[in-house]
């Protein structure tokens, strides 16, 4: 399996003072599904951020499919990472129906409608299709959110707390789901969390992060 | 942190509007450092002691009676439950609708000796034709009265604001020190919310410097009056613009006071140990007493200017929509939807640019922008003609004239007037949008000019909307800019109401004034809907 991602010795500060992520390396394979463990303030969404190009780190490589996308002299921006994400607040466009949202990233595709359509029937939410962000459930917004990031094929999709938001009985229908289509479509993903079980059940690998630096490593299978 | 090469374009959007809204300015400034006339020797001999001394004169006596009105009235307001207080809470904003020039007509229309309400009282009591019940109106305490009670909403609308966000468990333990409910008032609520009355009254002292209508008409010599006199009487700009900043100096001087003021105004109660003020019942004469302290300054700021007014236009037998009435009307609604728009448009830009240009320079060249409606609008145009009088000798030499006298500078002028209201409700609207909307957006691959017409302004409709609705009000009652940056023959509601009022043609004065507070009702009807949603606790509306 060859590296979707690879992060080599990344520091970051806000304020060339405290250092919130101290020397991270990192490996996530094609197909793997990884999380992110650690308390609030521990740096992981940072790092997320980083990884999408939301932030720029202060130090450290990252390569996405062998290519370089960050370090010292070079920045690719998010737009151009083919990447997918999804935060604990899900992001969907208010203005948009559920059916424009997943359109949105791949409005100049030519076979756009069916690639929506094929994730509306993956996702079992084509009876929403035309409804508005506001007028359906928080696990169902999570499922367009999904589709809508999954819909433009990104290279790695990264989920910040993506099942904060949901009450417990529908967070553990999610995963197992979830987890399905991940391994269906073999998907690499970077999940970011500070639910442990959360974690285990998801993915593949796990990591845990203290204070900016990386504690732990663990192989849940 | 994020430096983003594309990004670098809508980086520099803020710099650019700011290079654009200082040049005026910097014009005027300049003539500082240039020859000093002859005129200028004769002002500074004969009449500059008038100008300074009237001016502050004003302005303290205005200070005076919007404190009084604003902060009482907000008091009565916030703690007491009374007969029409509902009603009084919205009613009292509505002055700011008839801008001072518009009050200082009716006025005169009113009081002045052979005025309608002299006649209606010498009807009634039967006494003889030169006998006024009413002093002379046309001096400076009449200027006064009239600042005053179209001004005084600023200072209420804040003080309403702070009164709101103090905790009644903070006055049960003022009233448990043993003082009393005036000792409260006096020794508590109102020097803890000192900087927000502050903030107020510098906005109204702001306001009441870049008045020209009311004092040309009341023919006091302040600054402004001086300014347009020293141009269109002895026809020297570089006078004209050397008073011009001066009057610019006092008015920065109150204008950092209000900034100060407002980085002070911490007096809102933290949430967890907040409890909204208990409402005390008054009854009987008190409660009376109230509703008329709380009535009287919507009676004198509004019902009073529209009664004269409606009066004015029914004497003409309605007649006034002629042809004039007309084609000025739409000269006002072009302009001002013009401007509103552009102005919307400024804001929209420099707002996306700010959010993705996280430093701090941009936020300051923001917030710099805003400052512009403190520029009295004599001020601005002085500085607009000789800036646009200097391109058209330069870049534009071949095609002669092409900015001086356009609609181009009068648009201008307006959009840095007005930039700070309209920047006020798209701001606003930005902070209800989430950052995580852009994240996804830009991982989407929607970025730069695809992400601001895509999500951003549909997002944003209302907040656009609200702005320009805005603008349109404040351009639609604009008058020293209009009246000297307008092109020749081009009349505006504003400029005909002037003109009509200048020739003592009140009546026919009536027909534009009205239509210029219907259109000062817009915000006020954006401000009501604030005020009835508006809680404890949360600030609104500052």
């Amino acid at each position: 399996m060859n590296n979707i991602l690879e992060i080599f010795d990344l520091n970051h500060s806000f304020d060339k003072e405290v250092y919130v992520l101290d020397n991270i390396n990192l490996t996530v394979k094609s197909g793997e599904i990884l999380s992110i463990l650690g308390p609030s303030g521990c740096g992981k969404t940072t790092l997320l951020r980083i990884i999408a190009g939301l932030e720029k780190q202060t130090n450290g490589i990252i390569k996405i499919n062998n290519k370089i996308v960050s370090d010292q002299s070079c920045f690719i921006p998010p737009e151009k990472r083919n990447l997918g994400l999804i935060v604990q607040e899900r992001s969907l466009f208010p203005h948009l129906t559920n059916y424009e949202n997943i359109l949105f990233g791949i409005k100049d595709l030519d076979d756009k409608n069916e690639i929506a359509r094929d994730y509306l029937e993956l996702f079992k939410i084509d009876h929403l299709k035309d409804k508005y962000p506001h007028e359906i459930s928080g696990g169902e917004q999570q499922r367009i959110a999904l589709a809508r990031s999954l819909a433009p094929s990104p290279a790695l999709l990264l989920m910040d707390e993506p099942f904060n938001a949901l009450d417990e009985k529908l967070k553990i229908e999610m995963y197992a789901e979830i987890k399905k289509i991940f391994k269906e479509k073999k998907l690499t993903v970077l999940i970011v969390s500070h639910d442990r079980d959360e974690a285990a059940f998801l993915s593949d690998k796990l990591i845990t992060i203290e204070d900016g630096s990386i504690k732990e490593m663990l192989d849940t299978n | 942190m994020l430096k983003f090469q594309a990004i670098n374009f809508w980086g520099s959007i803020p710099y650019l509007i700011l290079a654009l809204f200082v040049l005026p300015v910097i014009i005027i400034i300049s003539s500082l450092f240039g020859e000093w006339s002859e005129n200028w020797s004769h002002i500074y001999n004969f009449v500059l002691f008038d100008y300074v001394s009237n001016s502050i004169l004003l302005v303290m006596g205005v200070t005076v009676v919007v404190f009084i009105i604003g902060v009482g009235s907000a008091w009565i307001i916030t703690n007491y439950k009374f007969f029409g207080k509902n009603t009084l809470e919205w009613a009292l904003i509505l002055p700011l609708s008839v801008p001072p020039y518009i009050l200082a007509y009716t006025f005169t229309g009113l009081f002045d000796t052979y005025g309608t309400a002299n006649n209606l009282l010498r009807d009634l009591f039967n006494l003889q034709s030169d006998y006024a019940f009413f002093p002379n109106i046309r001096n400076i305490y009449g200027a006064i009265i009239v600042f005053s009670f179209t001004l005084y909403p600023y200072v209420y609308l804040v003080s309403r604001s702070a009164f709101l966000n103090q905790s009644q468990a903070m006055i049960e333990a003022a009233r448990l020190l043993g003082l009393n409910k005036i000792q409260v008032f006096f020794k508590l609520a109102v020097p803890i919310i000192r900087p927000a009355i502050i903030g107020g009254i510098m906005l109204v002292s702001m306001e009441t410097l870049s008045d020209f209508g009311a004092v040309d008409h009341f023919a006091i010599q302040t600054f402004t009056t001086g300014i347009f006199r020293t141009w269109y009487g002895m026809y020297d700009i570089n006078t004209a613009m050397q008073l011009a900043s001066m009057l610019l100096l006092f008015v920065g001087l109150f204008l950092i006071l209000e900034r100060y003021s407002r980085n002070n105004a911490i007096y809102t109660s933290k949430s967890s140990t907040f409890r909204p003020i208990k409402l005390t019942k008054l009854q009987g004469h008190q409660g009376g007493l109230a509703f008329l302290i709380c009535f009287l300054p919507v009676f004198i700021g509004f019902i009073l200017p529209i009664l004269e007014l409606s009066f004015w236009a029914f004497e003409r037998n309605l007649n006034f929509f002629d042809y004039k009435f007309l084609i000025t009307t739409q000269n006002t609604i072009i302009l001002a939807i013009t401007a509103g728009i552009l102005c919307s448009i400024f804001a929209l830009l420099v707002n996306y640019s700010i959010r993705f240009n996280k430093d701090n320079f941009s936020r300051h060249a923001g917030s710099l922008l805003s400052l512009g409606y403190a520029v009295p609008g004599l001020i601005l145009a002085v500085g607009i003609v000789q800036l646009f009088t200097w391109l058209d000798a330069t870049v534009f030499v071949t095609s002669k004239i092409v900015l001086t006298g356009s609609l181009i500078g009068l648009i201008f002028a307006y959009i840095i007037k007005s930039y700070a209201l309209a920047n006020s409700s798209i701001e606003s609207g930005y902070e209800r949008i989430s950052s995580s909307i852009d994240d996804s957006a830009r991982v989407l691959k929607s970025t730069g000019f695809d992400m601001l017409k895509k999500i951003h302004f549909p997002l944003l409709k209302t907040s656009f909307l609200t702005s320009t609705l805005l603008v349109i009000s404040e351009v639609t009652k604009e008058l020293p800019a209009t009246l000297i940056l307008r092109p020749f023959n081009f009349d505006t509601l504003a400029v005909s109401t002037y003109i009509y009022a200048a020739e003592e043609r009140m009546m026919q004065a009536s027909a534009p004034a009205i239509a210029i507070v219907m259109v000062g009702l817009i915000p006020i009807i954006i401000l009501t809907k604030m005020i009835r949603t508006s809680r404890p606790g949360k600030r609104d509306y500052e």
